[in-house]
């Protein structure tokens, strides 16, 4: 039932409209209110169901230009994911060792990952980089970023 | 206030210190961010809007719209150098850009661009100065179905002219109007798919979309091509001179394009990207050479380069006078406007009009700035295409992650970020357009609470739609918009069906 890739997606965003409008049918609703809460969401809801078998209905119109970006090698999408992974780690320790620390880690450390390999600009950038956006939130724009474990 | 008036307020915010540098600051920020490839200007005015909190609106403006011209004023650098666009709007400019500069006139291009770019800019601001004002005097008696049906007409219009299958473009915009119910409803106080999740209240900032949706998946992309278009230093750039009868050539092109670029950027769902592409195409249809485009025309590289910048001016008439936005683009500029606290629409310009004249007049100084920047600067700022891919990338998630993390305070919208972040990634592997689900997600709000309001003067009844006469028409315009796509889709396949 699912060859086509559009009939794969379409079944993923059916699943994602019936889910929503589950949830839009659980709205509680109050009296005397013309148009409740619920009515947009239950529009919209319906209206992806119509969409979604829409597509799977579709014909493939896509160019050999927009097929050619899913032809990505197997490493660079191990590399993707490492990235995501990376920024999921930098943003977990964000609060906890402070911006400067884990931002410096991050970009000498992603950069590096990603096959730069001068070291000394790596470095110097990775440290004065988060330095000066640092010193820019908060003493110009008054904005606190995390401080974490440095005592400034 | 006449306009007369109200463009000396405009001129005295533009030229004061504080303008002059907010200005600069703005079309320096764009040019390079413009010109690095695969950042658009959408990223460029998200990753700039979190440096603009706290500041005072009418500088903070000016200078987010020079991040915005500027990135479509130095996208071309990269178009001509590289053959790899900066921005979806100079696409076209690559079509014979890059032949010149292959020729060795890498230099002369260049030039011809910059001069292009600055009188399609500078043209159409004075169109601007003219129009916007009379549409906010027009819009200043819509009614909330009026508003409705002029919104409507704004997502079915960038819908249709999305690239590639329209369908894919409305899901996009469903998504994006349905991620905005997230949240407490304004009007009734219900709290809509929160699931509990205190962090969920407020709904998901716009900040997290437009940053994970268009910066962090253009990472993505960075990532996978970041071995190539590297630019070398062999490629010389040439003279920068123009020669009288290349000018000459250029000045058909350049007035032409200079209006018609702005008329397409005015109308809901253009913008610079169409502007260009049919300014191209116009110059070619009506050239005595048409052979010539595609091999390094003079006009073929002005024609597409005045467009972009003339729809960028144009794209400001209905944000500034209508408050909604006709693009991607502006409807992230409408989201700068809306954290730092300044509601566009009709009353901009009686409430607030040194930020109405001040954004007008800065743009005359700022497509000065440009010109400076992009003709004698120009073989300096090019390096910075030398940036090295894995720092660039890097430093892009690192501006993300403070943007996002200065409005809100908290990771739970930095996890979302990098959630909407594989999402964007994979609405561009399967071809779904963002713009449609950052409008969307932009006017999704405002779109409910006029639909709502519609209907309750009316006591629940639809008719209210066709009552108004302005609604009727900007609904039946929005429902042609569509149909008008579709016609030419059953022709194309009946043609080929005979064929």
């Amino acid at each position: 039932m699912f060859r086509t890739l559009n009939q794969r997606i379409s079944g993923v965003l059916l699943i994602l409209a019936i889910v929503y409008l589950l949830l839009a049918y659980q709205l509680p609703s109050f009296a005397y209110t013309e148009i409740d809460a619920d009515v947009v969401p239950k529009g919209l809801g319906y209206i992806l169901v119509a969409l979604s078998i829409g597509l799977f209905f579709s014909k493939d119109s896509e160019t050999d230009e927009q097929k050619a970006r899913r032809k990505i090698p197997k490493k660079d999408i191990l590399i993707l994911l490492a990235v995501f992974a990376f920024v999921f780690v930098y943003i977990f320790f964000l609060e906890i060792l402070g911006f400067i620390v884990t931002t410096a880690i991050f970009i000498f450390g992603c950069s590096w990952f990603l096959g730069y390999r001068k070291y000394l600009v790596g470095a110097l950038v990775a440290i004065l980089f988060p330095l000066f956006m640092y010193l820019t939130f908060t003493q110009f724009l008054k904005i606190n970023l995390p401080q974490g474990i440095l005592p400034f | 206030m006449n306009a007369i008036e109200g463009m000396l307020t405009g001129f005295q915010v533009a030229f004061s210190i504080e303008g002059i540098m907010f200005v600069l600051i703005g079309v320096l920020v764009g040019t390079f961010i413009g010109m690095l490839p695969g950042l658009g200007p959408i990223s460029a005015i998200a990753v700039m809007i979190p440096i603009t909190f706290g500041m005072d609106p009418a500088p903070a403006l000016v200078m987010m719209a020079g991040v915005y011209y500027g990135a479509i004023f130095g996208g071309s650098t990269s178009s001509i150098l590289l053959n790899a666009p900066g921005v979806s709007g100079t696409v076209a400019t690559a079509f014979d850009g890059y032949p010149m500069a292959q020729q060795g006139k890498a230099g002369k291009a260049l030039a011809i661009a910059a001069i292009s770019s600055f009188v399609g800019g500078t043209v159409s601001v004075v169109l601007l100065m003219l129009f916007a004002p009379m549409l906010s005097s027009v819009a200043i008696s819509f009614d909330p179905p009026a508003y409705f049906a002029l919104m409507f007409l704004g997502l079915t219009a960038i819908t249709s002219l999305s690239e590639g299958s329209t369908i894919k473009a409305l899901i996009s915009a469903v998504v994006g109007f349905m991620v905005v119910t997230i949240g407490i409803d304004p009007q009734t106080g219900t709290q809509r798919f929160t699931f509990g999740n205190v962090n969920l209240l407020e709904g998901i900032d716009f900040l997290v979309i437009a940053l994970g949706l268009f910066a962090l998946a253009e990472v993505c992309t960075l990532i996978i091509n970041r071995k190539d278009l590297s630019f070398d230093n062999k490629h010389k750039l040439g003279s920068l001179k123009i020669s009288k009868e290349e000018f000459k050539e250029m000045r058909g092109p350049m007035t032409r394009q200079s209006f018609l670029g702005f008329i397409l950027g005015v109308l809901p769902g253009a913008g610079a990207t169409i502007a260009s592409f049919i300014g191209y195409i116009t110059e070619k249809r009506i050239s005595k050479k048409p052979e010539e485009f595609g091999k390094g025309s003079v006009k073929g590289l002005a024609a597409p380069e005045t467009a972009n910048n003339a729809a960028t001016s144009g794209a400001f008439v209905p944000l500034l006078s209508l408050g909604i936005p006709g693009s991607g683009t502006t409807a992230v500029m409408l989201g700068a406007f809306l954290v730092l606290g300044v509601q566009p629409g009709p009353l901009l310009m009686t409430d607030r009009p040194e930020i109405f004249w001040g954004i007008i007049a800065s743009m005359y100084i700022g497509n000065v700035f440009l010109l400076i920047l992009n003709l004698p600067l120009i073989p300096y700022i090019s390096k910075i295409l030398k940036i090295p891919r894995p720092l660039l990338i890097s430093l892009v998630i690192m501006f993300s992650i403070i943007g996002v993390y200065a409005i809100s305070f908290n990771t739970f919208d930095l996890y979302m970020l990098l959630l909407f972040g594989v999402v964007g990634f994979l609405m561009r592997l399967f071809s779904f357009p963002a713009p449609p689900f950052i409008l969307a997600f932009i006017l999704g709000g405002m779109m409910e609470q006029a639909f709502r309001q519609s209907l309750t003067i009316s006591n629940g009844s639809f008719m209210v739609f066709v009552e108004s006469p302005i609604a009727l028409c900007l609904l039946i315009l929005g429902l042609l918009s569509f149909v008008f796509p579709m016609i030419g889709y059953l022709r194309r396949s009946k043609k080929t069906k005979q064929g």
